[in-house]
């Protein structure tokens, strides 16, 4: 219970931290984003007031304020999910993260999940066959995917499938002329785009696997899996229940770093793909110079991954009897 | 094998359970074939007790595994290995398929480990261990179930409680039995137990060992116990096996084994056991070490190492002689070693200690320990960490005073913080009450943290460890290690002089030679070389007093003697005082009686008891120190199985400890008042040193011997309901 | 893999010398008391004890400047090559590494810088020697191109993989031997930096302090901001669990000084763990750079393999082969290195182990060493 309170707390500070560094990078750094747009906008107005007005509307930050007034007001709009007006694509930047998140988040956790399933299959067969040629062949294979980077991939998948074979559509997110909602043609669709962005993230199978090897050889040579083969128990109870289970367990942390440094390839990856998700309007915004939405796309990003990383420790307690009452060591 | 075959086989074959004939496991390594147990050949009789002795590296293991046909990959097992069910034909167990061997296992013969502590799967609940073994051996899970239950309440152990647990929630005790039962739940007619208690402390091996008994009765089994601790098994074991170099050297009827042994080894390692009776001069260590399995000596395998060993034992493998009815010795001088070679097994004849150190100590105390308290777990480590936090007081208000030229041996179980005070003691451990003086300075003074401020004091006060190989840095050489302590303190030397020095010192441990050892890393010493550096380093800082933390439990028996032989001589030359840590009484009556030291006795956090060896051992006044004497295995046979002195045989929970005198939930002499009040100690004697005893019984005139007993009603309730043991003290070591 | 078997254990030491058992030591003599020690006692493991005291020696042989000198280099240089020679992973990472730096110092003034219209558009690969790897768009040398922006990678790689070192090292090291109030400051902002996605951050970073980034290394900098978080955790765990060891406590009681314990006692059980991290490190940075480059959210001046990836990528590599030599090469560039660099991961812990070490020097000669040695730390560099 305790310490569930403390993670909690950890994640609340996280928050507060990232929205505190949005606030001082928009606000106090020289020749910041503020001052800029108020050099820039003001000149062209009638009434050069407006230019503050504007600022708050666009950046929640009223530069005539003092500091602290213009902090607690950016605050107290962050948390009402006011994060501003992007100056680029017309809309509150709520807005258009409202609607780019489950796009992400959709992409992103297939990523992750076929990731490691794949990465924790190889690797359980190459522990399997420890010191064969097929050990051999794959731990290969596992080293030269784990040095491909993930765009290098993208780029691969996309002219090999795309262009060249056509399978699968270059760009987009959803299938045209098809009416959005519960319906197969739709759904299908979805689907059909999100492939190659998908199995781009495939290169993370190559550390799991690694790690999956290491881990189901130092389990093999454990006493509870000998005592377990004397007991004659089935090899299907001792592989899945005692193998992968404790194998599995300590992969959690990598895991959930795993989390986080997926969903900032996220915003490469749909740049690649023109994959209008949280990173896609990211880089837009940055190539337009449009910080209310670069910031709140970059807090938005934080956001979910601090909740991942919330949710994934919460329920490390469930599957790992050992953690739930005291500060484990994942997150 | 030579012409003088032993016949003495003169039972029926009905009565033997599982034999061996020329059994051998063979390991291929790079060196070579390491044979690591070489051609046995023996029989396990039904109904028997076998208690099986060897050293660490004697194919103890290997044997047991044997009988399973259980060899860890990638040994190999040749020769046959034929088990005898009650009814029906031999079984082969080498021959078996894969699936007959898997049903073989566990309904048949069934094996315990010696790592309780990771014999189980730690993510599944202990439930699911049991459940598990059934199906697999398509067993009713329900009446397999109730069995269950029945063996862990025979074990004192509260079963409901036990099948709900994960394993990390159970204390290694607890484990230990809970494996016992695991093992026993398919009503196995043979159960192998491969030193099923080494990790535990003295007095649970001793509570479980005489569970064992019962068990076997009730449950007709035939055990094989196999263990380096000789007194352990001696009063259990109907037939006695000592293992030396993957051969046996001896086998015979307990009594035999132990009242007249006929192998020098055997002799020789009986002569090397601490215990409590034999006098001290004639404990002495075996010297040499056990060969290397690749390369096993021609001949008589023990033949470097005996006193005995002519041109024959160096060239004729002696087969076994006949050296009684059921007595086979392999040795070609049997007869001569009985003759020739004494054994230190007479009684005690009660002859004053050496000088005492006490006597000798005189003056103020060199350092003095008043109202010592000693918290783990601190209500609130931090910012947002509220709720109830659990606080274990791992050293209790203890006052101990520590003279120069003293030795004091704390003894107790694990978890009573024996370690935390003795850290304390030497400023390494910072106390949450009370005060240590060093020659009556406060050593705390002015120190910041958790290093003391006083550097001199910090010289003077040093540490050996339990486990030699994690005392020494494995980044560092020898010579990088011992240098330290001379750069820190002997800055006036130069390169070359600490060099001279070290290896004067590695010579005067019996290092030698010297220059071979000073470039090596720790890995590259044997246990017994790790700690005398270890030994020696803190000597090189000239240090008063010497925290030994159960410096040799972690060496294997024959080493041990010798180690603690070193330990004393060096307190002599140097005038140091050593405070020992053990949690095994011989090994504290060793030290103690031949220093004339005191022995103090603690449970939970408490000191009960102290006082000079003899009088610990003699006349024990509380009634814990009776049940750690109860629990110190004798090398006698026929000793009276008495019953264990305890009520319960878990620790409570230290996090919660009882109230009123400690010891009360499993004193069989509690009464009323005990759970009320808290005894005070009370002096035995006129003189400073003299046993004191923190026991209501010590008063002639108390409450105590009107209260009520409370034995009866709170036999049943206490038993299996104490909790966890090991939770929360964190700084015990062993 | 061992078994719990003690059996198997082979006695490492090889045989002590001195008496071994003599009949005499064993017989007891019947009264003599343990006390009376004449010239030498047998140990138990064989030694002799003599009676003169050993602590007032001082030196008679000398030993010279030269020995020193020797036994540093067997230390430092000698025995890790010998280790190394051994394994072809770490001979063929240092020779991809080696390839990539030489590329970077000797290269670049052996192949000319390239400029627009250098040559005809779009050449393929191989076709034209004057162009081996082919010309862009704007008929620029890819070889050229890819040759003159590695040392701008490995500048940036160096310095990100050092930074995310120091910081990560420093913040583990002092947050778990210091312990309480320090440990807990250093651990939250530890937990903030690694709950932060680090690719967003630095671009957030970038953008906004576009005039600071001018140079490789504030650029390798700014990348390792993302980088160091999981290391310093990682890190003091391990401390945590070093500075409770005998060893440790052992130094402290001699009152070694807290530098001493810090870096000889504990830093060298970091040493595989901290180098492994780093070549990790400076793989990660390279994949991050390149990737802002080539979203071309990182202000440049001079091509290198992320801003060539973005030119073709622009140019309509995707679906041009004529084009795909350009898109092509920095892949494979990128891909290389990191290669070389995980080959060379994966081998380098091994010339920390000291069990490794031994075998690879004379001292200790013939006794065996268990298989299991070599895998401690290949698990650490694989979470």
């Amino acid at each position: 219970m305790n310490w569930k309170i403390r993670r909690f707390g950890q994640a609340i500070f996280t928050v507060w931290a990232v929205m505190t560094l949005a606030f001082f990078l928009t606000r106090m750094m020289p020749g910041n984003p503020v001052d800029a747009f108020v050099a820039r906008v003001g000149p062209e107005l009638d009434n050069p007031q407006e230019a503050y007005e504007l600022a708050e509307i666009y950046m929640n930050i009223n530069p005539q304020d003092p500091i602290h007034v213009a902090y607690v007001d950016y605050m107290a709009s962050m948390l009402q999910g006011d994060m501003g007006m992007s100056m680029s694509q017309n809309d509150s930047v709520a807005a258009i993260m409202a609607e780019a998140i489950p796009w992400t988040l959709f992409v992103m956790s297939w990523a992750i999940f076929i990731g490691f399933a794949v990465g924790i299959s190889i690797g359980a067969l190459m522990a399997y066959w420890e010191g064969s040629k097929f050990d051999v062949a794959l731990t290969g294979y596992a080293t030269i995917i784990t040095s491909i980077p993930f765009y290098v991939l993208a780029l691969v998948l996309l002219i090999t499938f795309a262009y060249r074979l056509n399978w699968f559509p270059t760009s987009g997110r959803r299938p045209e002329g098809v009416e959005a909602g519960f319906n197969i043609p739709f759904i299908l669709g979805i689907i059909h785009h999100a492939v190659l962005p998908v199995f781009s993230m495939f290169v993370a199978s190559g550390v799991a696997s690694l790690t999956m090897r290491g881990n189901s050889i130092r389990v093999l040579g454990e006493d509870y899996l000998r005592v377990a083969r004397l007991r004659g128990l089935p090899d299907r109870t001792i592989a899945v229940q005692y193998i992968a289970r404790n194998a599995i367990l300590p992969m959690y942390t990598g895991l959930m770093i795993a989390i986080g440094s997926m969903f900032g390839g996220a915003v490469v990856l749909e740049e690649i793909f023109t994959y209008r998700g949280m990173g896609y309007y990211m880089i837009q915004a940055v190539r337009a110079r449009d910080y209310p939405l670069m910031m709140g796309a970059f807090t938005v990003i934080t956001i979910a991954v601090v909740i991942a990383l919330l949710i994934a420790d919460l329920t490390y307690g469930k599957i790992d009897p050992r953690a739930g009452n005291e500060d484990h060591d994942a997150f | 094998m030579t012409a003088f075959q032993s016949d003495a086989t003169t039972r029926t074959n009905d009565d033997v359970i599982v034999e061996l004939r020329d059994t051998s496991v063979e390991f291929g390594m790079d060196r070579g074939t390491s044979k690591v147990l070489n051609e046995v050949t023996t029989e396990v009789y039904r109904d028997e007790i076998l208690g099986v002795i060897g050293e660490s590296g004697s194919g103890k293991s290997m044997f047991a595994s044997a009988m399973l046909d259980a060899v860890p990959e990638p040994g190999v097992t040749t020769g046959e290995v034929i088990y005898h069910p009650e009814e029906g034909d031999p079984i082969s167990v080498t021959d078996l398929s894969k699936e007959e061997l898997r049903q073989f296992r566990w309904e048949e013969v069934s094996m315990v480990f010696q790592g309780a502590m990771s014999s189980f799967n730690p993510v599944l609940p202990i439930k699911t261990h049991f459940v598990e073994t059934l199906s697999a051996h398509d067993y009713d899970i329900r009446r397999g179930l109730t069995r269950a239950k029945e063996l862990l309440s025979d074990l004192y152990l509260d079963p409901e409680r036990m099948l709900n647990s994960y394993p990390h929630e159970l204390s290694g005790g607890m484990k230990q039995r809970v494996l016992i039962a695991l093992s026993l739940v398919l009503d196995p007619d043979l159960l192998v137990m491969d030193e099923p208690t080494a990790a535990l402390d003295l007095l649970m091996q001793r509570s479980i060992v005489s569970l064992l008994e019962d068990i076997k009765e009730k449950h007709d089994l035939t055990i094989v116990f196999i263990t380096h601790d000789l007194p352990l098994v001696a009063d259990l074991a109907d037939r006695l096996a000592v293992l030396y170099a993957f051969e046996f050297a001896e086998l015979g009827p307990s009594e035999r084994i132990l009242e007249e042994p006929a192998h020098p080894y055997t002799r020789a390692l009986l002569n090397a056991t601490p215990n409590l009776s034999a006098p001290l001069e004639e404990m002495r260590p075996i010297a040499g070490e056990s060969p290397d399995p690749v390369n096993i000596p021609e001949g008589c395998s023990y033949h470097p190492r005996c006193p005995l060993a002519d041109e024959e034992c160096e060239t004729i493998d002696p087969g076994p002689y006949d050296a009684g009815p059921d007595h086979d010795v392999h040795c070609h001088h049997w007869e001569q070693s009985i003759e020739d070679l004494d054994i230190a097994f007479e009684e005690t004849s009660d002859s004053g200690t050496t000088a005492s150190a006490v006597e000798k100590a005189s003056g103020d105390p060199l350092v003095s320990l008043s109202d010592v308290e000693v918290t783990f777990g601190s209500a609130n480590d931090g910012w947002l960490d509220f709720g109830e936090s659990e606080t274990v007081t791992a050293v209790d208000g203890i006052s101990l005073d520590i003279y120069d030229n003293d030795v004091v041996v704390l003894v107790g179980e694990s978890g009573c913080g024996k370690t935390t005070l003795a850290k304390t003691a030497v400023g390494l451990q910072t106390p949450t009450g009370g005060t240590i003086e060093y020659r009556g300075r406060d050593i705390w003074e002015g120190a910041s943290g958790s290093t003391l401020a006083d550097k001199e004091i910090r010289r003077a006060l040093q540490i050996v460890h339990q486990d030699p190989g994690a005392s020494l840095n494995s980044h560092h050489r020898v010579r990088t290690i011992l240098e330290q302590p001379l750069k820190r303190w002997h800055s006036d030397l130069d390169g070359n002089d600490r060099r001279e020095r070290i290896l004067g010192m590695l010579e005067y441990v019996g290092i030698s030679p010297p220059q071979d050892y000073i470039d090596r890393y720790p890995h590259q010493l044997s246990g017994g070389e790790q700690q005398r550096i270890a030994l020696i380093r803190s000597m090189l800082v000239n240090p008063d007093l010497i925290l030994a933390d159960e410096a040799v439990s972690a060496l294997d028996v024959s080493l041990r003697v010798g180690m603690m032989d070193l330990m004393i001589e060096l307190q002599d030359t140097f005038d140091t005082s050593f405070l020992f840590i053990s949690h095994d009484l011989s090994n504290a009556r060793y030290i103690a009686e031949k220093t004339g030291g005191r022995i103090g006795v603690m449970y939970l956090g408490e000191l009960v008891e102290i006082g000079s060896a003899e009088r610990i051992i003699h006349d024990p006044q509380h009634p814990y120190t009776k049940a750690l004497r109860w629990a110190t295995p004798e090398l006698e046979v026929d000793q009276v199985a008495e019953e264990s002195p305890m009520r319960s045989i878990d620790i409570p929970d230290p996090t919660n400890p009882p109230s009123g005198c400690r010891y009360h939930t499993r004193c069989p002499e509690a009464r009323e008042v005990c759970a009320t009040q808290t005894p005070e100690f009370v002096d035995l004697g006129d003189d400073v040193h003299a046993q004191k005893s923190a026991c209501f019984r010590a008063y002639d005139d108390h409450e105590y011997w009107q209260s009520e007993s409370i034995t009866d009603e709170h036999a049943d309730a206490n038993v299996g309901t104490d909790t966890d043991t090991d939770s929360g003290v964190t700084s015990e070591s062993d | 893999m061992r078994s719990e078997d003690d059996s198997t254990t082979t006695n490492e030491s090889t045989d002590a010398a001195g008496a071994p058992g003599s009949v005499d030591e064993l017989i007891p003599d019947s009264g003599g008391s343990t006390d009376d020690r004449s010239d030498a006692t047998v140990r138990s493991d064989g030694g002799t004890v003599d009676t003169d005291s050993p602590f007032e020696t001082t030196s008679t042989v000398t030993e010279t400047r030269g020995d020193r000198i020797d036994r540093f280099l067997e230390e430092y240089i000698r025995t890790p090559w010998s280790i190394l020679r051994n394994d072809w992973r770490a001979m063929v990472g240092f020779a991809i590494v080696s390839f990539y730096i030489i590329v970077g110092t000797v290269g670049v003034y052996l192949v000319d810088s390239t400029y627009p219209a250098h040559g005809p558009q779009m050449v393929g690969a191989f076709e034209n020697w004057d162009f081996p790897l082919g010309t862009t768009s704007a008929g620029r040398d890819v070889l050229a191109m890819t040759v003159h922006s590695t040392p701008s990678i490995l500048i940036m790689m160096a310095s990100g993989a050092v930074f995310t070192i120091v910081v990560g090292t420093f913040f583990g090291v002092v947050a778990g031997y210091k312990g309480g109030i320090v440990d807990t400051a250093l651990s939250t902002i530890t937990d903030v930096f690694i709950n932060i996605p680090g690719l967003p951050l630095v671009i957030v970073l970038a953008t906004l302090l576009e005039d600071w980034i001018n140079n490789p290394v504030t650029l390798g900098v700014l990348l390792a901001v993302a980088a160091w978080a999981g290391l310093a955790r990682a890190i003091r765990s391990q401390v945590l669990t070093i500075r409770n060891e005998s060893f440790v406590e052992s130094a402290r009681a001699m009152d070694l000084s807290t530098r001493w314990i810090l870096t000889k006692e504990i830093l060298p059980h970091l040493m595989p763990y901290i180098v492994v991290n780093m070549v990790n490190a400076a793989r990660t940075i390279i994949f991050a750079a390149v990737a802002l480059y080539f979203l071309g959210v990182l202000p440049f001046s001079d091509a290198n393999w992320g801003v060539m990836l973005n030119n073709a990528y622009h140019a309509g590599a995707l679906y041009r082969p004529s084009a795909y030599h350009w898109l092509l090469t920095p892949m494979i560039a990128i891909s290389g290195i990191a290669i070389g660099l995980i080959l060379l991961a994966q081998s380098l812990d091994r010339v920390f182990n000291p069990r490794i070490r031994a075998r690879h020097q004379d001292v200790g000669g013939d006794e065996t060493l268990e298989p299991d040695a070599e895998d401690d730390t290949k698990e650490m560099m694989n979470v």
